[in-house]
């Protein structure tokens, strides 16, 4: 449906007049001088046009997808005719309208471009006043640019890496009134609402990816309220005209579309190429061939140097209750829990009783709570918007300023946690055979890694596989896992989210005549956990698993059992992790496997730890020990 | 006196019939009412798609003109302060109760008041938060005319109805 409107601008775009004989002498005039200065092999055309080297035969292709980006038949795969067909387009007197676009104002950046290298005479070819993009320009008011990641989000596969956008800053806005700024996105352009289907047609490019532009405050209220995604803020130190190049740009490729794919072409990627005409010797995509994680590409933005001026960090919704609740004491924190479910009313002699600080205190936490559980859709508290306003209204009898706590941000940036990819070599002895194993994990992060810089208690882990070589034999695949996500979130009297997990692939299991094949397995159950503190996390699965292979009895197992464990933590380098499992295969293959052990983790540097793991197993009734040491990469 | 003040009000306001066709609604520009929409239990939260790729789809440099924003995506300037409200509204009604906050400075903010203002702006709203936020079931069109009301009862703020 979208597309359909996109191919009608392209042909209006399209088909350009003859010229005139005097534009024709200017045009063969311009073309000449820009073979001359080379101006088709330079990073800039190339950025603009968003040529990549192809990667097998020699050339480029340019990644947008959409024909009306380009002006020469051939502009996809031939930097020269797409600038020279660029030049041509731009005699153009077609005038602007609600439809349409003068090829001078379509591709505005590229028109500014050329006119810097080439100096257009207005006299020879005239200049389009381009009324649309200089009044979206003024609405936008540039002071200056900012990269906007808004934090992982665990409960949904299609934002647990986090999500990136660019903020315009408008020059009579501060930090107080951000919230009207502009932003600029790229997202898959589809009204599916179901998370599942969305990622699968993500992975194959089967939505049209476009920019958009929204408030702030629309951006915020979906992160931080709605979403409780902490967001970050990375104000770039961008001149005013590097500011206008991106914004350009901007412009022109708000028209266009890219087929989006979560792993490359995704949101990040895509703002990355954006952003990086900022400056010509800026190469920020350069590091991306398959992988462009939110936070990877916000390190890229980290590490160029003197890009980033500084870095605000906005709280999201839940983390700020977390810490209200905190500055409370336990009357008053059960004071606001029930007022927050209607069962303590406003005019509360405890409530009145208290000093108006601690009042105003309790009302605003009891509010913002309620709030929270309407977000997650709660519907337990009988008209919570009723009760939401009479909270509201309770708080503004009381003559005292915001109770609203500051809220420390964590002292390791996201983008400052370990890399995403994570290699390891270690030895250890398993039913007293020994062997040396290698890992290799595509992405992104694991409860044992460090936990500096992501989320606590959440792991997604993809392509995760070991080899190992046994001193009796030879070098075998030991498991295969694409896909390995855990989210633990803890429980306490105001926050009750439930705990899962997933993963499924091939790991080796003992089969009945004594072999080990590598048997497909789904695992999978749901739980809870509790903390006490910030460096004790205790929780309890219930579990459920399936598995395939010939050497199976019938085949297959199916069985369900339960885990329990803790997370424990001695300062920010060492990590405890101790676990019991046991499981009842009742389909298929019959089995009682169980397990229980001591896996530790010691940080010596970002991105470089040590793993000791000791456990004792049973499997197909041989009970065994297994221990392994290993140093781990990440990068 | 305030009756005529309201009358005044209602009729000076931004284009009234397309804000009349959707109460509560921004609309049109691509993101409202679905920002409110509440999803249950643990199989949502799992499966639902992130609106990363929901609401994003305001797209500019296409033909996508509708009531409160310029077909290039932007909102126009005689609607700013109403699609604010009307984006913030629980955030201002809470920003109000207590007297300050971000949403309250950034609606002083496209109100214009003055830097020495801001303080007994503040405090206005505090004051009359119960008044501005009537019910829980407010529409944008009454808390603009409810803080017109309460701004033109100040001698000092009243000036800055002209903005709203």
């Amino acid at each position: 449906m979208r597309g359909a409107w996109l191919l009608v601008c392209a042909a209006l775009l399209r088909g350009p007049a003859a010229l005139g004989a005097q534009d024709e002498t200017y045009l063969a005039e311009l073309v000449g001088k820009s073979r001359q200065l080379r101006l088709a092999g330079r990073v800039e055309w190339h950025k603009l046009v968003h040529y990549l080297p192809n990667l097998v035969l020699p050339g480029v292709h340019s990644l947008v997808d959409s024909p009306n980006f380009f002006n020469a038949a051939d502009g996809e795969t031939n930097p020269q005719s797409e600038l020279e067909a660029t030049l041509a387009s731009f005699f153009s007197d077609l005038s602007e309208t609600g439809e349409r676009q003068n090829p001078q104002c379509a591709f505005i950046a590229r028109r500014a471009w050329l006119d810097e290298q080439l100096g257009f005479d207005p006299k020879r070819m005239p200049q389009q006043p381009c009324t649309r993009f200089r009044q979206w320009r003024e609405a936008l008011d540039p002071a200056g640019l900012t990269l906007i990641l808004a934090s992982a989000y665990l409960d949904s596969p299609s934002s647990m890496y986090g999500h990136t956008l660019v903020r315009v800053d408008a020059r009579d806005q501060d930090d107080r009134t951000r919230l009207l700024a502009y932003t600029i996105s790229f997202a898959a352009n589809t009204d599916e609402k179901n998370g599942l289907a969305f990622a699968v047609n993500g992975l194959f490019g089967g939505y049209p990816g476009t920019f958009s532009i929204l408030p702030y405050y629309i951006k915020v209220r979906e992160y931080s309220d709605l979403e409780n995604r902490d967001i970050w803020e990375y104000e770039l130190a961008l001149t005013p005209e590097e500011t206008d190049r991106v914004l350009r740009h901007a412009w022109e490729l708000g028209q266009t579309y890219f087929q989006y794919f979560f792993f490359d072409e995704n949101c990040s990627y895509q703002l990355l190429a954006l952003l990086q005409v900022a400056r010509p010797e800026m190469d920020l995509v350069g590091p991306f061939r398959w992988w462009a994680l939110p936070t990877d590409t916000v390190r890229v933005i980290a590490e160029e140097p003197g890009l980033v001026r500084r870095t605000v960090y906005r709280p999201a919704n839940a983390t700020l209750i977390r810490r209200r609740l905190s500055l409370l004491s336990g009357e008053e924190r059960a004071l606001a829990r029930g007022l927050s479910l209607g069962r303590v009313p406003e005019e509360d002699a405890a409530l009145a009783a208290l000093p108006a600080e601690r009042a105003a205190a309790v009302l605003e936490a009891s509010h913002d709570y309620l709030m929270y559980r309407r977000a997650l859709g709660k519907k337990d508290v009988p008209d919570a918007d009723a009760l939401a306003r009479r909270l509201l209204v309770a708080r503004s009898r009381l003559d005292v300023p915001p109770q609203t706590p500051e809220v420390a941000p964590p002292g390791v940036r996201p983008e400052q946690g370990h890399g995403t990819a994570r290699a390891g070599a270690g030895a250890g002895r398993r039913d007293g055979v020994n062997f040396q194993e290698l890992r290799l994990r595509a992405t992104y992060h694991a409860i044992m890694d460090p936990e500096e810089g992501y989320a606590r208690g959440g792991q997604i882990e993809f392509f995760d596989s070991a080899f190992r070589r046994y001193e009796s034999g030879s070098i075998r695949l030991e498991s295969l896992t694409p896909i390995d996500i855990v989210s633990l979130s803890p429980r306490d009297d105001f926050f009750q989210s439930w705990s899962w997990k997933i993963a499924a692939g091939w790991t080796r299991a003992r089969a009945a005549d004594g072999s080990e094949p590598l048997v497909a397995s789904v695992d999978g159950g749901g739980g809870a956990a509790w903390a006490m503190g910030g460096h004790r996390l205790f929780y309890a699965f219930l579990d459920g698993s399936a598995r395939v292979n010939h050497h199976l009895d019938e085949g297959y197992a199916l069985g369900a059992g339960a885990s329990a464990g803790a997370l424990l933590d001695w300062g920010p380098r060492w990590r405890a992790h101790t676990y019991a499992r046991g499981l009842r295969y009742f389909l298929g293959q019959q089995d009682t496997p169980w397990s229980w052990g001591l896996e530790q983790r010691f940080t010596l540097d970002r991105d470089v730890a040590l793993r000791l793991d000791l456990g004792r197993n049973r499997e197909m009734g041989r009970t065994f020990n297994a221990g392994s040491a290993s140093v781990l990469f990440y990068f | 006196m305030k009756k005529l003040i309201t009358m005044m009000s209602v009729a000076a306001m931004f284009p009234m019939a397309a804000l009349a066709a959707g109460e509560n609604n921004v609309g049109g520009c691509g993101w409202g009412s679905k920002l409110f929409d509440g999803e249950s239990g643990l199989a949502p939260q799992i499966f639902a798609a992130t609106s990363n790729g929901l609401y994003g789809t305001n797209t500019f440099g296409m033909t996508s003109g509708t009531s409160g924003c310029t077909q290039d995506g932007t909102v126009r300037s005689n609607w700013k302060t109403a699609m604010f409200i009307d984006g913030n509204k629980e955030k201002l009604a809470r920003d109000m109760s207590t007297g300050g906050g971000e949403a309250l400075d950034s609606l002083a903010h496209l109100l214009g008041v003055e830097a020495q203002d801001r303080a007994a702006f503040n405090r206005l709203a505090k004051d009359n938060m119960a008044r501005i936020f009537p019910s829980d079931t407010v529409s944008t069109r009454q808390v603009v005319v409810a803080l017109r009301e309460v701004l033109s009862s100040d001698a000092r703020l009243g000036r800055y109805i002209v903005a709203l």
